[in-house]
């Protein structure tokens, strides 16, 4: 039984982030009710003729670059012609012949390995209606209906379970990241469909396609399940059919919807409602251009800071706060990415807001980071003043003098003075030649010495009258 | 009855100016005329209320433009929003659109008034405008005859002098066949010249709408308000404004034409073989050249518009499904009976027969052996058009084989009827420009069509040519048999 090897070749369908849909000028996005999104155009009314969404054409773009594809310049739409409700001008519109991407890779890791998994196409096309039974009818929802979607083929180089769940996090992970689409599998913003096929030799098996597979997870455990099946089947000596099914994740096993039909005939042919669409280099360099820094650049950011891999995980998994840590200069992200993860993410938790909803502005964020770096406060006195720094709108160090608690004495902060004073002779010196700025330097160094447990007030008196006493 | 529809546009212009007539006037005149002839069945759809209506609120407004107030058909396959469109089907016998076609917006931005939708072939498949479901609509110069199709119901209104104007639609020859056979201008713009947003789609790479109309200029006024892009419809063509009407009038001298000789062979009719030899003697006269050419694939074009256009039609009509418009068989148990029934009482049968041949067409490896084929075909019928017209400024023939012929002609033989259509469809086939030009008349006294095609983007140089061929021959257009 061990001597078969499992094939696998992976079709994503992503629904792309636009406002509008893919051919015509409705919105595309979240709606409660049935049939608010909707135009003459959506709903296939004689004469109506289809637009092309730029925007979606620059999304599926960059996916296509992101997998290292071959880019169609030239490209058409073709119609896919066949009856069903959800699909109102009886064909889909979509690209048979010239692909907007083809030849790809995505490079995943397996444990230790990198391994390239090829990718035969990417092309564009449109979502359907939706069809929802209801008691004895079928109730048609036309708000998806000609939503952008790209679809993704993989080459058959997948043959484990693992290497299966590698490759859609990994795409997933890459167009979330290049904001290509929301990727929420269990909402239908991607859709997993897993072609399994086992062999004894080189050559490939009858496949089976397990359709809307529901999570990354379930497609490891189809992949893993499927095999076995039809291995069991083979064994038995029965055959393996063409089929579409289904997995239950509740059984762990997948089921059979529909043998495939030979001959599924949908009279592709090229729609004469476009002429070719050309992709001009612009078009390409800008799109290249606008690709934000995508995940294995910012985790190597983060490896230099000294981040452990779980918090990388974390923090690549946390995409706000990972866009949160781009948008800090000169700041130790370690120590930013720990404030952002914990107390911070939790006190926004608690409170149901985003960090830019409060008064703890990035500038705050800094000085606090730079702070607890330089040793200037305790990460206890960070969490004392944590509620004050989203709260109010005071400076740092105010907010510091006022909700930090203060712990040293009179007694410590008398020696600490003259610690200081002891330690920098030339300040004094300057001191004494009237140079303000002396002060301002040995108060930093006090407060950096208390750990801004000081009271800057007493600090600063303290030191004026031993200074003078130099 | 009053007979201001009878004038020309220019001067109904100015009877509308200096406030003689109002546009109720030319409003209740067209409803009159339409009236005295229904036996010619040009119309589906009166737009009675409505046309009304616009022409007392038109009073309020300054006569601002030639168009002003000027009555005018459309083919009942433009959709016009609140006015029903059936497509001459019953599948579409009470769809009444929710918008308008971008043609339609254009032709209310000048205040023309629709006066109703014409009688066509069902979704423009046919060549006698005898598929529609609402019965054939006829020839005014003889009742007895058919009106050409599709966009007969059109060409009837204008040819009866019902209304000056009518839009058409020409997929494979639906404008210039049945001008020609009722003696009025029917101009198929070069494709991409008029949105096609709101025509309801039969073969879309060849759809275009153009203007039919009594004379030459008229016809070159009605474009200059039909054209231009429309960022609805990818197909459109962004181009400079012109005026169509610049070159009527100007001498013919040094003009190169060509007349493919397949156009005057055996398959036509001598009598019309007759007038396009006048018509050739008169421009040799007027110090034009005139030579013979020979085109590329001209002989196939009714093969390739029966792979092209019914494969693009099997599509576009998926559709008319029963569950969103128009009709829908009652009490069916699920989807497939609702969509089999629906389509098989709610189409004709040529629609049906059409339908079926498309999608045999399209189906699995016929896709690879007919169609690619015909498209490769249409290609090199395209570029041998190109060709010619480096070295001529336009290209003419007979519009048709024959003259308007019996009502009653059978049918049944498919071919033949295309045959109907063999000189017009290559123009589509390659998306030119051409016009059909009333060129003299038969024995038995109907119209003979002078068919001129031109280069792309070229319409002011046909309209130059068959302006000047329009008053040379100086035709008799109205007589009695219009106006008894």
């Amino acid at each position: 039984m061990n001597n078969y090897q499992t094939t696998v070749g992976i079709e994503i369908h992503c629904e792309l982030k636009t406002k509008s849909k893919m051919f015509s000028p409705s919105e595309n996005g979240y709606t409660k009710d049935a049939n608010q999104h909707i135009n003459e155009v959506d709903f296939a009314y004689p004469g109506v003729l289809p637009t092309i969404n730029e925007n979606a054409v620059r999304l599926a773009l960059r996916a296509a670059l992101l997998l290292n594809c071959r880019i169609n310049k030239t490209m058409y739409f073709d119609r896919k012609n066949y009856f069903y409700p959800d699909l109102p001008k009886g064909y889909q519109i979509t690209q048979a012949r010239t692909p907007i991407g083809v030849d790809g890779y995505l490079e995943i890791e397996v444990g230790e390995e990198t391994k390239k998994i090829g990718i035969h196409d990417i092309h564009i096309e449109e979502d359907t209606a939706k069809s929802i039974h209801h008691q004895q009818r079928t109730l048609l929802d036309f708000n998806r209906c000609g939503v952008p979607l790209i679809e993704i083929v993989s080459e058959p180089d997948i043959h484990t379970k693992e290497e299966a769940v590698a490759y859609v996090h990994k795409l997933k992970e890459l167009f979330f990241y290049a904001d290509i689409s929301d990727c929420k599998i269990e909402e239908g913003s991607m859709r997993c469909d897993v072609n399994v096929s086992v062999s004894k030799d080189e050559t490939l098996g009858t496949r089976t396609e397990t359709k809307n597979v529901g999570s990354i997870s379930s497609v490891g455990e189809v992949v893993e399940v499927e095999a076995q099946r039809q291995i069991e089947e083979l064994t038995s000596g029965n055959k393996i059919y063409e089929e579409t099914r289904r997995y239950d994740e509740a059984a762990r096993k997948t089921v059979l919807m529909r043998r495939k039909e030979t001959g599924n005939d949908y009279r592709y042919f090229p729609d004469g409602d476009f002429p070719p669409l050309v992709l001009t280099d612009e078009f390409i360099d800008s799109t290249k251009k606008s690709l934000p820094v995508m995940p294995d650049e910012r985790r190597k950011v983060y490896q230099e800071y000294g981040i452990s891999e779980i918090n990388i995980e974390k923090i690549i998994a946390n995409k706000p706060v990972s866009d949160y840590l781009l948008t800090l200069e000169n700041t130790n992200l370690k120590i930013a990415s720990n404030l952002l993860l914990g107390d911070i993410a939790a006190y926004l938790n608690k409170t149901n807001q985003t960090i830019e909803q409060t008064c703890f502005t990035k500038e705050k964020l800094k000085q606090v980071v730079q702070k607890l770096e330089t040793n200037e406060i305790s990460h206890n006195t960070f969490k004392e003043i944590l509620t004050a720094l989203f709260e109010k709108e005071e400076s740092v160090d105010a907010i510091i003098q006022k909700y930090a608690s203060s712990t040293i004495s009179e007694e410590d902060l008398f020696s600490i003075v003259n610690q200081v004073i002891d330690e920098n002779p030339n300040s004094v010196q300057d001191y004494k030649d009237g140079k303000d700025r002396a002060i301002k330097y040995l108060m930093g160094q006090i407060m950096k010495a208390t750990k801004g447990s000081a009271d800057p007030a007493k600090a600063n008196r303290l030191l004026t009258e031993e200074l003078q006493k130099r | 009855m009053t007979n201001y529809l009878l004038k020309s546009i220019p001067e109904i212009h100015e009877l509308l100016k200096k406030r003689e007539i109002k546009p109720i006037d030319l409003v209740e005149e067209a409803f009159q005329r339409i009236e005295q002839h229904p036996e010619w069945n040009a119309f589906i759809t009166l737009n009675r209320e409505e046309a009304r209506k616009q022409a007392i609120d038109l009073e309020q407004e300054e006569v601002d433009n030639l168009l002003f107030a000027i009555p005018i058909a459309i083919k009942d396959n433009i959709c016009t929003k609140n006015l029903r469109t059936t497509c001459a089907s019953r599948m579409l016998e009470n769809f009444v659109p929710i918008y308008d076609a971008e043609v339609i917006q254009k032709i209310r931005a000048k205040h023309m008034i629709i006066i109703g939708k014409t009688n066509m072939d069902e979704f423009a498949m046919g060549s006698s405008s005898r598929t529609s479901y609402f019965g054939a609509p006829r020839n005014p110069w003889d009742s007895q005859k058919i009106a050409g199709g599709s966009s007969g119901g059109s060409a009837a209104s204008v040819a009866g002098r019902l209304v000056p104007f009518a839009l058409g639609s020409d997929t494979g020859g639906s404008i210039r066949q049945p001008a020609a056979y009722t003696g009025i201008v029917g101009m198929k713009p070069t494709y991409g010249r008029i949105s096609r947003y709101g025509l309801v789609a039969f073969a879309s790479s060849l759809d275009q709408i153009g203007p039919m109309s009594r004379n030459v200029y008229e016809n070159a006024l009605l474009l200059n308000s039909l054209v231009g892009y429309d960022s609805k419809d990818l197909t459109s063509a962004q181009r400079e404004e012109e005026d169509f009407t610049r070159w009527i009038g100007k001498e013919i001298r040094g003009m190169k034409i060509a007349i493919p000789r397949y156009f005057v062979s055996e398959i036509v009719d001598p009598e019309i073989v007759k007038q396009q030899e006048n018509v050739k003697k008169i421009l040799e006269d007027a110090g034009a050249v005139v030579e013979y050419i020979d085109i590329q694939h001209l002989e196939q074009a009714v093969t390739l518009y029966q792979i092209i256009a019914m494969g693009e039609a099997s599509s576009n009509l998926a559709r008319f499904d029963g569950v969103r418009y128009g009709y829908s068989a009652p009490n069916c148990k699920d989807a497939n009976e609702l969509y089999k029934k629906t389509r098989q009482e709610g189409f004709g049968v040529e629609v049906k027969r059409r339908i079926m041949v498309g999608s045999y067409i399209l189906s699995g490896e016929n896709a690879k052996i007919y169609y690619d084929k015909a498209l490769k075909i249409r290609q090199e019928m395209q570029e041998s058009f190109e060709q010619h017209f480096q070295n001529y400024d336009l290209i003419i023939g007979p519009t048709t084989t024959t003259t308007a012929y019996s009502i009653d002609s059978p049918m049944d033989d498919v071919h033949k009827n295309f045959m109907d259509d063999i000189f017009v469809i290559p123009v589509n086939m390659a998306g030119l420009p051409a016009l059909s030009l009333p060129m003299g008349f038969s024995k038995d006294h109907l119209p003979i069509g002078l068919h001129i095609i031109g280069n792309h983007f070229e319409e002011a140089k046909i309209y130059q040519l068959a302006a000047f061929l329009e008053k040379e021959l100086d035709l008799d257009l109205e007589g009695e048999k219009v106006h008894e």
